[in-house]
């Protein structure tokens, strides 16, 4: 499960003026060829620190992303469903493990992405600050949630950062088991009574604002944004992210005889691009600056977690052992 | 909003203002080696965080080894690992290596080794050496490892400074072929989509 759109940070100037302009050419040169760049080799400070900055918000996604889809394992139907749930979000509290220790390659502490996490500093996927509030919500979130994060992730996976990019092979190999998950409990959803129908279509309407919120706003093509696509950090704008995701789920959606809540949601066949209300920016932002239905919650839990869970760091605290960065 | 979350709503959880926390879980770093059938090389697959190396074990086969096949795995502590330098393109890291000085004088200790062969991937267990000390390991791979390809890093590893699992542990991944539950495969629902599209 991932968050789209990353806020990148646009600041007024990009640094490289400071930047060694040999050293640059050959990290240039590196990506040009195809070839990964590993925490030991030379990286200009914007590169280190808008991937810390996306790494970090990826990884807080996969904890908060656990939450909602979390709260519905002691309600699962049936004790396949709720062995099948347990798996997944195991998986995506493994997720944040693996993206965590790629971040921390680059030189920010474990320590100090949780404390940012919890003190409200750092952003994760907005989507998460939705109520899952029947059981047809959370299988939305397995299955197409986990599609928007498939599209994104399997981009990033193409990406110039070694760590990252292992830690999303790994990542992508276990999506495919939440995709098909999600999927085969909306089916069941769409193929079952009138009540499992309605419940099911109730949770599309419910969710279809913050999906198309999820892959973030249009793009504006900055010199930013153009040097991140050259370095391989950003990997396709958040229109092209949304639009693929839209070609590929749409019909399936449509093929359960679902209908989705926009009126002008059509593919135009001459362009190929898919056209949609332009979704309601203004929410998106009160939302991702802390005014969203469950934001204060989600982060009380992961606070309380900390605290409740004081006594073991302290029981376990070995000076024997030294934290440093991981080597790969 | 009310809340929806069992853990809000009836364990009264707070609500109240977000501090820092202490630091206090900023735990050693581990890096996990594992095997995922007899015949293949083990190779690096990750980082773990644990207070010590038994507990660094047990939360790296959670981790790493929960899902397929899995035969072996180790854990050894991230700054017991002694890293080569790194080149690239057709340069080899046995550029850089000298010939032993003086090989094996009196005590030895058997050192594991690791190469990087493409650079992107994870290093690949190689060998074990038997040497006085890691540098002087090192300087005998030359002799004992090289070939034509290019390797771009070395890990060097004391084998008493690995947690690893022994045959008679291997019993821990027996019930992962059961766990089918975990794989895409356990959601087929192709005939239900087809029956669902006849009726309509």
């Amino acid at each position: 499960m991932y968050g789209g759109g990353n806020t990148f940070e646009h600041i007024k100037s990009n640094g490289l003026e400071n930047e060694d302009p040999e050293k640059l050419a050959q990290f240039e040169a590196r990506i040009e060829r195809g070839e990964k760049i590993e925490p030991n080799d030379w990286m200009p400070q914007l590169y280190r620190k808008q991937l810390i900055r996306m790494i970090e918000q990826h990884a807080h996604s996969e904890i908060i992303g656990a939450l909602p889809e979390g709260t519905w394992i002691t309600r699962a139907p049936g004790f396949k469903r709720k062995l099948a749930l347990m798996a997944k979000v195991q998986d995506e509290v493994g997720h944040a493990q693996l993206l965590y220790s790629a971040a921390e390659t680059l030189g920010k502490s474990r320590e100090q992405m949780i404390d940012d996490l919890i003190n409200g500093k750092s952003k994760y996927s907005n989507i998460f600050n939705y109520p899952a509030f029947t059981w047809a919500d959370s299988c939305f979130i397995s299955w197409l949630v986990d599609a928007g994060a498939i599209v994104n992730q399997l981009a990033n996976a193409r990406g110039s950062y070694g760590p990252y990019c292992r830690a999303l092979d790994r990542i992508c190999a276990e999506e495919s088991f939440h995709l098909k998950y999600g999927h085969h409990c909306v089916i069941h959803m769409a193929t079952g009574t009138e009540k499992q129908r309605e419940m099911m279509q109730a949770a599309i309407n419910r969710w279809w604002p913050p999906m198309m919120h999820f892959f973030g706003p249009s793009d504006k093509i900055s010199v930013h944004s153009e040097i991140l696509m050259r370095w391989k950090v950003k990997m396709g704008s958040n229109d092209d992210m949304r639009n693929q995701f839209l070609d590929m789920y749409v019909p399936k959606i449509w093929e359960l005889g679902f209908t989705i809540p926009d009126e002008n949601l059509r593919k135009n066949e001459v362009t190929g691009r898919w056209e949609y209300t332009e979704p309601d920016w203004e929410e998106f932002k009160r939302v991702i600056n802390g005014d969203g239905p469950c934001n204060k919650e989600r982060l009380a839990v992961r606070r309380t977690a900390e605290e409740r869970g004081r006594w073991v760091r302290e029981a376990l605290l070995a000076p024997k052992t030294e934290y440093v960065a991981p080597l790969a | 909003m009310e809340s929806l979350d069992p853990r809000v709503n009836r364990l009264n959880l707070s609500t109240t203002e977000l501090t820092s926390k202490a630091p206090l879980d900023q735990l050693g770093t581990y890096e996990v080696f594992s095997q995922l059938k007899e015949d293949k090389p083990y190779f690096h697959v990750g980082p773990v965080h644990a207070p010590n190396c038994e507990m660094a074990f047990l939360f790296a086969k959670e981790q790493f080894s929960r899902r397929q096949t899995c035969t072996g795995l180790f854990v050894v502590e991230t700054r017991n690992i002694k890293v080569s330098v790194f080149t690239e393109g057709e340069d080899t890291v046995y550029n850089y290596i000298s010939n032993p000085g003086e090989l094996a004088n009196g005590n030895t200790e058997s050192f594991e080794l690791f190469h990087l062969k493409k650079r992107g991937k994870q290093h690949e267990y190689i060998g074990t050496i038997e040497a006085s000390s890691a540098e002087v390991a090192l300087s005998m791979v030359k002799s004992e490892f090289i070939n034509d390809k290019p390797v771009y890093n070395i890990w060097i590893i004391k084998t008493s400074d690995i947690e690893s699992s022994q045959d008679e542990d291997k019993i821990i991944w027996d019930t992962l072929p059961d766990k089918k539950f975990r794989d895409a495969i356990a959601y087929k629902a192709a005939d239900k989509i087809k029956e669902f599209k006849e009726r309509q």
